[in-house]
C-alpha cells in the first residue's frame, strides 16, 4: 500500500487550470523530486498536500486516510520554504521548539528533542542566535531541523535551496538527503533544478502544464525520456529530425544519411522521429567516409574538466553538442571539421 | 585639516532648525519661572504640585490613553493582520477608513458619536466613554505603524510556517507576529499617548477633566502655572521617546522591523 496517495488532483485558479487529475503514490521513506519549469503546478501539488491549498477535486491520502480536507496544522507535515521562514523573535533553538511548544511538550523533552536534530544539521552551536545571525544556508538548515523536530508524518520541501548561492546548495542538497536517508522520512521536494532532482531522489516526477510528463528513477528520467518535454527539460539533447529506415536493421535516416539507431529495431519504416543524442554520446573525430554524420565545429565552452563542442551538422543549420575531456577537446580547432559518432545503442527514437 | 565648506552648510541648517525649536522651549520655561518683576523661582510648579486636580486629570489621560492603546490594537492587530495575509484588495478601502478620522472635525464626530453610541452607565456615563472617540482618532497613526510593521514581515511564509508547525491562529498572533511588530506596536502606542494626552475638543464638550482640559482651565487663571504644565506635557512625550529608543536598542534583537535580514 502506497505510504502518499494523489488520487486525481486538480486545481484551477479562475479559468486557468493548474493541475489536471494528477495522481501519484509514494512508498515510506521514498524521496521523491517534482520537478519542472515554472508554472508546472508542482508547488500547488506540494501546497494541496500541506493543506495550504484545496483541491477542486481529487483527494489526498495519507496512510489510507483521506486528509483532503485538514487544516494543515492537523497534518503533522513538516515544511521548509524557499523563503527564509524562520521566526525573527526566536533564537535557533526556540524556533525548533516551537512545533514541540504548540504540542505541549515538556520543557526539557523539546530541549533534548531540539539538540537532536541541531545535531543532526550540524548547527548545535548555534542554537542560541537569532535568524538574523546566521547565513542563508544556516537558516534553512535550521528551517530543515524544526520541520524535523515534530517527527512529521511527510516531509515537504519547497524549493529550499534556491536562495542559496551555489556552493551552499549543493553542500545542503547532499545534506538534505543524508539527513532524510537517516531519518527515513517520507519525502516530497519541489525543484526547477534538474540537477539536484536527478542527485538526491529516488524518484523524480517531471510535470509539464499540470500534468505528470514522467514518473520514474532519476536515471531512466535522464536516460529514457518519455516525452521530447522531459527529453528536451531534463539535460542537455542534440535534437535531430529523423525518419525510421529500416526498422529490422535500426538504421534511421537523419539530415540525408542512414545512420545507426538500435532502438529503430521494430519499428515501422517510414516513421517519422525525433533522434535524440545525449552529449556525453557524441564522440568526434577526423573526417572519414564512415562518419556518421559530419559537420563543422561552432563554438566551445570550458567547464573545467569538461568541454562541449558544438558541431553545426552538415547540410543544414542542425546542430550537435559533444561533452568531452578538456584535454581532448583543446586539439579540436573552431571551424575545423569533424565525424560525429556514437554507440548504436546511445540515441533515444521518440516518434514525432 | 580644515572641513570643507559644503560639510558647515548642512550644520547650519540643523542649528537654524534646532534654534527654531529651542527657542519657543527655553522661552516658555523661562515664564514659567517668573514670579514677578524680576523675581524667578519654582513658585508656579510649586503651586501645581500641590493641586489635586492636576493628578486627577493626569491619571485620567493615562488611563484613558492605556486604554485606548489596548482597545486599539486589539481591533486593529487582527485586522490589519488579516488585511495583509488574506484581502490586499481592500487595502484602498482600508486606507480611505483610516484617514477619515483627518477628514471628520470632531465636532462633527463627537455630534453623531453621542447619538450613535448609547449604553450602560459606566461606559456613556463615564470618562470610558472617550475611548470610543480616541481611538477612532489614534487609527490612522495605529493603523500605519501596524501596516508598515507586517508588512516588513513576510507574513505568508511565517503564517504558513507555524501552521505546518501546528499552531493556530491565536499562537501564531500571539508568539510570532506581534513579537515581530515591537517597533510598530510602540511606535503605535506613543502616537496614541500623545493624542491622548493632547485631546481637548471630545473631553472638553462632554464634561471630562481630561489633562489637557486641565492646561486650558489652568491657562484661564494662570498664564505661568500653563507655562509649567505645558514643560510637563513636553517632558511625558519625552520620557516616552527615550523609552522607545531604550526598548529598540535592548531586549533580544527582535525588535527591528523586518526581522530578518
Amino acid at each position: 500500500m502506497s505510504y502518499l496517495q494523489l488520487d486525481a488532483v486538480a486545481k484551477h485558479y479562475g479559468s486557468r487550470t493548474v493541475l489536471r487529475d494528477v495522481s501519484i503514490d509514494l512508498k515510506a521513506g521514498e524521496f521523491v523530486s517534482l520537478l519542472g519549469p515554472s508554472g508546472c503546478g508542482k508547488t500547488t501539488l506540494l501546497r494541496i498536500v500541506a493543506g495550504f491549498d484545496q483541491p477542486d477535486s481529487g483527494r489526498v491520502v495519507l496512510e489510507g486516510r483521506d486528509i483532503s480536507g485538514l487544516a494543515p496544522a492537523k497534518r503533522q507535515m513538516g515544511m521548509v520554504f524557499q523563503a527564509y521562514s524562520l521566526f525573527p523573535n526566536m533564537t535557533a533553538q526556540e524556533n525548533v521548539q516551537f512545533g514541540l511548544r504548540v504540542r505541549r511538550q515538556d520543557a526539557a523533552a523539546q530541549q533534548k528533542r531540539a539538540r537532536e536534530v541541531l545535531e543532526l544539521v550540524g548547527l548545535a552551536e548555534h542554537a542560541q542566535k537569532y535568524p538574523h545571525q546566521l547565513s542563508g544556508g544556516q537558516q534553512q538548515r535550521v528551517a530543515l531541523a524544526r520541520a524535523l523536530a515534530i517527527s512529521p508524518a511527510l516531509l515537504l520541501l519547497d524549493e529550499p535551496l534556491s536562495a542559496l548561492d551555489a556552493k551552499v546548495r549543493v553542500q545542503l542538497r547532499d545534506e538534505i538527503r543524508r539527513i532524510q536517508q537517516e531519518t527515513g522520512v517520507t519525502t516530497l521536494f519541489v525543484t526547477h533544478d534538474q540537477e539536484e532532482a536527478l542527485s538526491i531522489s529516488d524518484r523524480v516526477v517531471v510535470m509539464h502544464d499540470g500534468v505528470l510528463a514522467q514518473v520514474g528513477e532519476p536515471a531512466a528520467i535522464y536516460g529514457e525520456p518519455a516525452n521530447i518535454f522531459v527529453a528536451r527539460f531534463v539535460g542537455a539533447v542534440a535534437e535531430l529530425p529523423g525518419v525510421v529506415a529500416d526498422g529490422s536493421g535500426g538504421m534511421v535516416t537523419v539530415l540525408g544519411r542512414q545512420v545507426a539507431a538500435s532502438r529503430a529495431r521494430g519499428m515501422a519504416a517510414g516513421t517519422r522521429v525525433y533522434f535524440l543524442l545525449r552529449p556525453e554520446t557524441v564522440r568526434l573525430g577526423p573526417p572519414d567516409a564512415a562518419g556518421m554524420l559530419h559537420g563543422t565545429v561552432i563554438a566551445r565552452t570550458f567547464f573545467g574538466a569538461l568541454t562541449s563542442l558544438k558541431v553545426e551538422i552538415t547540410g543544414g543549420t542542425d546542430c550537435v553538442t559533444a561533452a568531452m575531456a578538456s584535454g581532448d577537446a583543446a586539439n579540436i580547432a573552431i571551424g575545423s571539421t569533424v565525424s560525429v559518432n556514437w554507440d548504436p545503442d546511445s540515441p533515444r527514437l521518440l516518434v514525432a | 585639516m580644515s572641513r570643507p565648506t559644503h560639510n558647515l552648510i548642512p550644520g547650519l541648517g540643523l542649528g537654524v532648525i534646532g534654534l527654531y525649536f529651542v527657542i519657543p522651549l527655553v522661552a516658555t520655561g523661562a515664564f514659567s519661572l517668573w514670579e514677578g518683576g524680576d523675581k524667578y523661582g519654582l513658585a508656579a510648579y510649586a503651586a501645581l504640585i500641590h493641586q489635586p486636580k492636576l493628578w486627577q486629570s493626569l491619571g485620567l489621560s493615562v488611563r484613558l490613553a492605556i486604554q485606548t492603546i489596548l482597545v486599539g490594537l486589539v481591533v486593529l492587530v487582527p485586522a490589519v493582520f488579516w488585511l495583509n495575509l488574506r484581502v490586499q484588495r481592500l487595502r484602498p478601502l482600508f486606507d480611505f477608513l483610516s484617514v477619515l478620522p483627518f477628514v471628520v472635525p470632531p465636532i462633527a464626530l463627537v455630534a453623531g458619536m453621542t447619538t450613535l453610541y448609547t449604553g450602560p452607565d459606566w461606559f456613556v456615563g463615564t470618562a470610558n466613554y472617550l475611548v470610543v472617540p480616541y481611538v477612532i482618532l489614534a487609527l490612522p497613526y495605529t493603523y500605519r505603524a501596524l501596516d508598515v510593521g507586517m508588512r516588513a514581515l513576510d507574513l505568508k511564509t511565517l503564517t504558513e510556517a507555524s501552521q505546518s508547525l501546528g499552531a493556530g491562529w491565536m499562537t501564531l498572533i500571539l508568539r510570532v507576529v506581534v513579537p515581530n511588530l515591537t517597533t510598530a506596536l510602540i511606535g503605535a502606542a506613543l502616537l496614541t499617548i500623545a493624542i491622548v494626552m493632547g485631546e481637548f475638543t471630545f473631553a472638553n464638550i462632554l464634561l471630562f477633566n481630561t489633562f489637557a482640559v486641565y492646561i486650558d482651565y489652568v491657562g484661564q487663571t494662570s498664564a505661568t502655572q500653563a507655562a509649567a504644565l505645558t514643560l510637563l506635557s513636553f517632558l511625558i512625550t519625552w520620557l516616552a521617546m527615550l523609552g522607545v529608543l531604550f526598548t529598540g536598542r535592548g531586549g533580544r534583537g527582535q525588535v527591528q522591523i523586518g526581522g530578518a535580514r
